[in-house]
């Protein structure tokens, strides 16, 4: 192995992270070893072994072989311009540390007492003051925490009479009482917290509903941290923060363009996002004059992907409600469930539907 | 390019594999530098082929491991077999021996039942091939578990101790992305990304595969799939489907694609509903048309 070699490989690594492709100290280490491997006077040779040992994705094909194309072979330079990273994520930090508790003062704020709990659930959501919603919040928490939980198929142990008999600690057990079966060890299945991802509508059409959906949402977030939020209407956005919401949406209240918000979504996000276990929720009324190909294309995408695809909508609490909308008409091929979405016992309904 | 490699490529295609230079690069470095090779790519373009060719070229035994969601222990790696247990203390308490004698014997290599994961750690016999299938169906807690497996090829069996391995076995991982694997199991393996053939490449595994298809056949079948992969399919076939549309088509006696053939028999190569409606009529004719 010639010290070249090791400057090559090490500048090619470099070059790789610099335009955001993932390639760390062992990642060059293996691409070395692999080099010594081969010959490495057939170009076309090490471009197959790097690719192989560097371990690049097919998302970074592109780079790869761009960068290896100027840089492989003598012409080594820093290239000065780094891909462009997402805006939003360089700009969004974590939220201030106050902003935790001022959360829970609204969660546990104003105890709904034993009837007004009843009123509230039937109220529609466009009718709700703010004094309602801080009283709502502890509903909603219930909801969420049901709505993230669910019984996975990994078998856990259990305390005596619960579940179904575990042979193994059974059998332990019985060595320790000489031989004799005295009672049985029992597991049961493992409570399993799937992973969630929000999609919400804030467009014009959705304002009078968008602040309690919003207020769904930050509950759900509360019991399943793990939960991914995006927001759109003309444009698709990433929330870190729920706080900052009107801050981070661009055109807060204009029009809709579900399906190019929706296939943006499926481009850049499906892939690290959504999978077998993931329950997306869409929030939105599905009113958009756009058209609706890529939106039918983006929800088959995401609906193939996805455990369940869940669409909460305001509109069809309506008993007068069809989903004739051109947009909800495209998308509902590819929705397990269409919830309606305009008060709180609605949303009780996700419950049966999650299951 | 390096003797070896294009050795392996040649003794790869007379096993039956119809490989290119990158599949047999990667093969080759996994066997050299012997590191798991991960395989990711659509369903259906050969990702399991090519453990089974492996095994079939070290002539050794390959030993797959079907990942699920749900996945654990018992079912990968190993479990004790009680009823055998059971009964053994039953017959001890007639012999009058003391718990920790019984505990010896019926916690011993007899009493275990070996799961592929820890089958390829001991096989006496030479390294195997060990193949972990659809690796993005497992869930987190499993991966973690195989990294540590893959990185010491040692297992600790409370009621034995640590069983090393007598010798490490070539692991072939695949995926079909449904999930993002983990960077930690990604970084410990090198990486194969397969891409649907090319219509060269097609033409070739179906002649290989198939070879009482004709070539007007296997060139009609692998231009009508490649059609159809350019649409927007729900499940893009992929070679596996068009190996067995060419043996139903061998087996109907037919020796090129006309429309009647392919609307009775597209079920071989599409295979979703919504698909197969979209499909029909006209589009068949399109279709049918790009492949002659």
């Amino acid at each position: 192995m010639t010290s070249d070699l090791v400057v090559h490989v090490a500048r090619f690594g470099r070059a790789l992270r610099r335009h955001g492709v993932p390639v760390g100290l062992s990642d060059a280490a293996d691409g070395l070893s692999a080099l010594t491997l081969i010959d490495v006077g057939d170009r076309d040779e090490v471009r197959r072994a790097l690719r192989v040992s560097l371990k690049i994705q097919p998302r970074d094909a592109a780079t790869f072989e761009a960068l290896f194309a100027r840089l492989w072979e003598g012409r080594i330079e820093v290239p000065a311009a780094p891909r462009d990273v997402e805006p939003f994520r360089r700009g969004t930090q974590l939220p201030p540390r106050g902003s935790r508790s001022s959360d829970r003062d609204v969660a546990v704020g104003d105890e709904p007492g034993y009837s007004p709990a009843a009123v509230l659930r039937r109220k529609p959501f466009d009718e709700c003051t703010p004094q309602d919603l801080a009283a709502m919040e502890r509903l909603m928490r219930q909801i969420a925490l049901r709505l993230a939980t669910r019984p996975s198929r990994r078998l856990v142990p259990t305390l005596a009479g619960r579940g179904t008999i575990d042979l193994r600690r059974s059998v332990r057990r019985a060595l320790r009482s000489g031989g004799e079966f005295l009672s049985m060890a029992r597991r049961t299945r493992a409570i399993e917290r799937p992973r969630l991802v929000v999609l919400a509508d804030t467009s014009g059409s959705m304002d009078p509903h968008a602040r309690f959906l919003m207020a769904f949402v930050r509950a759900i977030k509360r019991v399943a941290p793990g939960t991914e939020v995006f927001a759109f209407n003309t444009a698709l956005v990433r929330l870190r923060t729920l706080r900052r919401l009107d801050a981070d949406v661009p055109e807060w209240s204009a029009g809709t363009r579900i399906g190019e918000c929706l296939a943006e979504f499926a481009d850049r996000y499906l892939d690290a996002h959504v999978d077998a276990r993931t329950v997306v929720l869409i929030l939105s009324d599905g009113l958009d004059r756009g058209d609706v190909e890529p939106l039918a294309d983006a929800m088959r995408r995401i609906h193939a992907r996805a455990r369940r695809v869940l669409w909460l909508n305001p509109l069809a609490g309506d008993r007068r409600y069809e989903p004739t909308a051109r947009a909800m008409a495209a998308a509902l091929p590819y929705v397990d469930r269409l919830l309606p979405a305009h008060n709180l016992a609605s949303l009780e309904h996700i419950l049966w539907a999650f299951r | 390019m390096t003797p070896e490699i294009s050795a392996l490529l040649g003794r790869m295609e007379g096993a039956g594999y119809i490989a290119d230079p990158t599949i047999a690069t990667a093969v080759f470095l996994a066997r050299e530098m012997r590191r798991p090779l991960l395989i990711e790519g659509d369903a259906g373009v050969g990702k399991t082929e090519i453990a089974k060719v492996m095994a079939r070229l070290l002539d050794t035994e390959l030993i797959r491991l079907q990942c699920y969601e749900g996945l654990d222990v018992a079912t990968s790696l190993y479990e004790w077999n009680y009823q055998r247990q059971m009964l053994r203390l039953r017959m001890a308490e007639h012999e009058g021996k003391d718990a920790g004698e019984i505990e010896d014997l019926i916690f011993g290599r007899a009493y275990l039942l070996e799961r592929p994961l820890l089958r390829a750690i001991t096989r006496r016999e030479g390294a195997p091939v060990l193949l972990i299938d659809e690796v993005d169906r497992a869930d987190d807690g499993f991966e973690a578990f195989l990294l540590e497996l893959l990185s010491d090829f040692q297992v600790t069996i409370p009621e034995l101790g640590t069983l090393r391995a007598e010798h490490v076995p070539y692991v072939i991982l695949t995926s079909n992305r449904s999930r993002e694997i983990g960077d930690a199991l990604r970084r410990r393996c090198l990486y194969l990304y397969i891409d649907h053939p090319s219509l060269e490449k097609e033409v070739r595994i179906l002649r290989a595969r198939v070879p009482d298809a004709g070539a007007r056949l296997a060139g009609e079948i692998a231009r009508f799939v490649q059609a159809l992969r350019q649409r927007r399919l729900t499940k893009t076939p992929g070679v596996a489907e068009s190996i067995d549309w060419a043996q139903a088509l061998v087996r109907l006696h037919r020796d090129h694609l006309d429309r009647e053939v392919v609307e009775a028999t597209l079920g071989c190569v599409v295979k979703d509903h919504q698909d197969i409606h979209d499909l029909s009529g006209d589009a068949i004719d399109a279709v049918l048309a790009a492949a002659r």
